[in-house]
């Protein structure tokens, strides 16, 4: 689609070169897609991947990033920080409280502005958010450009589920303000789950994915159905109490009482010392992650006394027990929302810097089965980095859209094309048995499976071959809870008759705290179809294949597999 | 998608069980929910093509 005949002129436009970009309220990343397919996250000039999302000025000369970051100790009121999520927004609408400690946001217009010594004049600028933002772009885009030796013109840039229209607006204005042209913006969690979707390994699974993203200054947990490596929405939810600077927080608390106990001040009374103090405790979590115990040094923490310390693992995960809990529940929660059980979730992404965090993951695993795949460092060596992921899954777009014009992107995310049916239930076929009530269900198509959709499953046959048949049924997901089976006492004696009578007057209160076993299961629901194949040979094969048209009409083509012929035919479309 | 195997074997026919071509349809698929497919990746794309295609196709038709 890179030459579009118009009039018959063959019009070539302006050669792309595209990347992805991660933009948070804490730090963003850089990616790039080469011609190996495989997207690289790109180091800024400091040789950093995550640059926080930081402006500073000190006499007119701009600083980014780190260099930024560091400004908050000793020109908090020239840096700019956490301003992401005040992009397209009134000030009214606004939580500034991540901004107590840098430039102010103040009311604007309709919009957010901060009052900055930005130039070497005497008297403070106005600036608006849109344009710090444009100011971060330009960094960013500069930084990548410098790296591939070639100008990035184009963005892919990623935003949070919750960012508005208004918001999405007012950011892409900054991107043209910045001289790129923005192919697309992308949701994160969808970022994160193409980041690991795109690895060659990865083989497209039909599949329920939790992606909780843990960053700096908010948790966002989002559930998706994959099926056919497309990726729906099911439910979404947005936490701003259990997140990073919550960990900062308790590490800063912890060292802060140490401090006290020795000296009799509270380091945190004065802006300098908790600016300083909150800079090394990060510092400090981060080395949390990889080792088991971490120092903090800060020279002149308060009132000229320097301090030190010394941290374990297991001090610092019991301090922060309650902002991992508040995690985990939300987690729970937004499975809860999207009228799910825990057991229906294949795989839980763990993205963001905070992920790196192991009892986090940990914690995470243990409310799922032991079949759900946790994809965090600590829990799968294979995993990506949680810090790169979306701006992975953005460079991977940005390469994807690449040759296509703005207008086709924009028609192709238009609700005429992304707007589907998605199955209520699933569609599958009935096993051991044809009656409803004995078969097993084995599902063809997953609920929230978006239609069209087709799927081919191959089956087994009875030992002997013969005649079988195909019931075609809807299946709704179940959760079988059964109690567990009670633990006869152990004196010596093996209980050897598990009918025996005195086994159940044993129950004692101890064992009923055990916990129910609950297991998936499929109810049968609406049958569908009967199909019967013929004269299968011993040890043959079914192979049948589901095709749902947009209408909910269903084909089925049923075969036994090396046979040219089959059973064709077609359930037709309901009439709702 | 690379077809899945399933081991458990498929019932046996029951006896004086007819249908005309072997293919008796019994009901219809029960009402889906409208959702959005995110506009992103490899696989979306691929059914951004069809989707559009099909659309102006049946445009031009009417
Ligand atoms: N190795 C690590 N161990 C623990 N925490 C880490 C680690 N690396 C980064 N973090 C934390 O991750 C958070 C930043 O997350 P991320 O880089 O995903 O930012 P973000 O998406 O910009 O955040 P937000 O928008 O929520 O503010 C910070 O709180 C940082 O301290
Ligand atoms: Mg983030």
């Amino acid at each position: 689609m890179s030459a579009e005949e118009d009039n018959g002129v063959t019009v070539t436009p302006p050669e792309r070169l595209a990347i992805g970009i991660a933009f948070g309220n804490s730090n963003s990343s850089i990616a790039h897609t080469g011609s190996d397919g495989k997207p690289v996250v790109i180091a800024n000039e400091e040789g950093d991947r995550q640059i926080p999302s930081v402006l500073s000025y000190i006499e007119g000369e701009e600083f980014h990033g780190n260099q930024a970051k560091t400004q908050l100790i000793r020109n908090s009121k020239n840096t700019v920080a956490y301003f992401r999520d005040y992009i397209g927004k009134s000030f009214d609408s606004i939580d500034p409280s991540a901004s107590h400690a840098s430039a102010h946001p103040q009311k604007h217009d309709k919009t957010v502005a901060f009052s900055i010594h930005d130039t070497s004049s005497e008297s403070p600028n106005t600036v608006t958010v849109q344009e710090i933002a444009s100011r971060h772009l330009k960094r960013l885009i500069s930084s990548a450009s410098d790296f591939l030796g070639q100008s990035v013109n184009a963005v892919v840039i990623t935003v949070p589920t919750n960012f508005s229209e208004d918001q999405k607006k007012e950011l892409e204005a900054a991107a043209r303000d910045a001289k790129v042209e923005l192919l697309q913006f992308i949701p994160e969690p969808i970022a994160a789950a193409l980041a690991y979707d795109a690895r060659p390994e990865t083989e497209v699974r039909d599949k329920i994915i939790v992606v909780a993203d843990l960053g700096g200054t908010r948790s966002d947990v989002t559930v998706l159905a994959s099926r056919g490596g497309m990726y729906s929405i099911l439910a979404t939810s947005h936490d701003y109490e259990f997140a990073g600077q919550n960990l900062d927080q308790v590490l800063i608390d912890h060292f802060a009482k140490e401090f006290i106990k020795k000296n009799k001040s509270d380091p945190r009374e004065n802006p300098r010392g908790l600016a300083k103090l909150k800079h090394e405790s990060e510092a400090t979590k981060k080395a949390l992650s990889l080792g088991t115990n971490a120092t903090i040094s800060i020279e002149s923490l308060s009132e000229g006394i320097d301090f030190s310390s010394t941290v374990n693992r297991i001090r610092y995960e019991t301090l922060a027990n309650k902002v991992f809990g508040g995690i985990t529940r939300l987690i729970e929660d937004t499975v809860k929302k999207a009228e799910l059980d825990l057991l229906d979730v294949d795989e839980v992404i763990l993205s963001g810097g905070t992920s790196h965090t192991p009892k986090i993951a940990s914690n995470i695993a243990t409310i799922f089965s032991q079949t759900t795949r946790v994809l965090a460092p600590s829990t799968l060596a294979t995993a990506i980095n949680p810090s790169e992921l979306t701006a992975r899954g953005a460079a991977i777009q940005a390469s994807l859209v690449q040759e296509f014009d703005v207008d086709d992107i924009v028609q192709s995310a238009h609700p005429m094309v992304t707007v589907a049916p998605h199955l209520h239930n699933a569609i599958g076929v009935l096993l051991l048995s044809g009656d409803a009530s004995r078969g097993i269900f084995r599902p063809v198509l997953d609920p929230e499976t978006p239609v069209p959709a087709k799927r081919t499953v191959t089956f087994a046959t009875p030992r002997e071959g013969g005649d079988v048949l195909i019931k075609i049924c809807e299946g709704i997901r179940d959760i079988k809870v059964t109690k567990p089976e009670p633990k006869p006492k152990t004196n010596g004696a093996t209980v050897k008759d598990a009918d025996e009578d005195d086994s159940d007057m044993s129950d004692s209160d101890e064992e009923e705290e055990e916990e129910d076993l609950r297991e998936r299961a499929w109810k049968v629901g609406t049958e569908l179809a009967e199909v019967a194949i013929k004269g299968v040979k011993k040890g043959g094969k079914v192979e049948i294949t589901l095709n749902v048209n947009a209408e909910l009409g269903l084909q089925v083509v049923a075969r036994e597999v090396g046979s040219k012929t089959g059973v064709r035919g077609v359930v037709e479309k309901p009439e709702h | 998608m690379a077809a899945a195997h399933v081991a458990l074997p498929l019932p046996v026919l029951p006896q004086g069980w007819t249908a005309e071509k072997d293919f008796k349809p019994l009901g219809k698929i029960s009402k889906p929910i409208q959702r959005s497919i995110e506009p992103v990746g490899p696989h979306f794309l691929a059914h951004a093509r069809r989707k559009r295609h099909h659309r102006t196709f049946s445009e031009d038709e009417r």
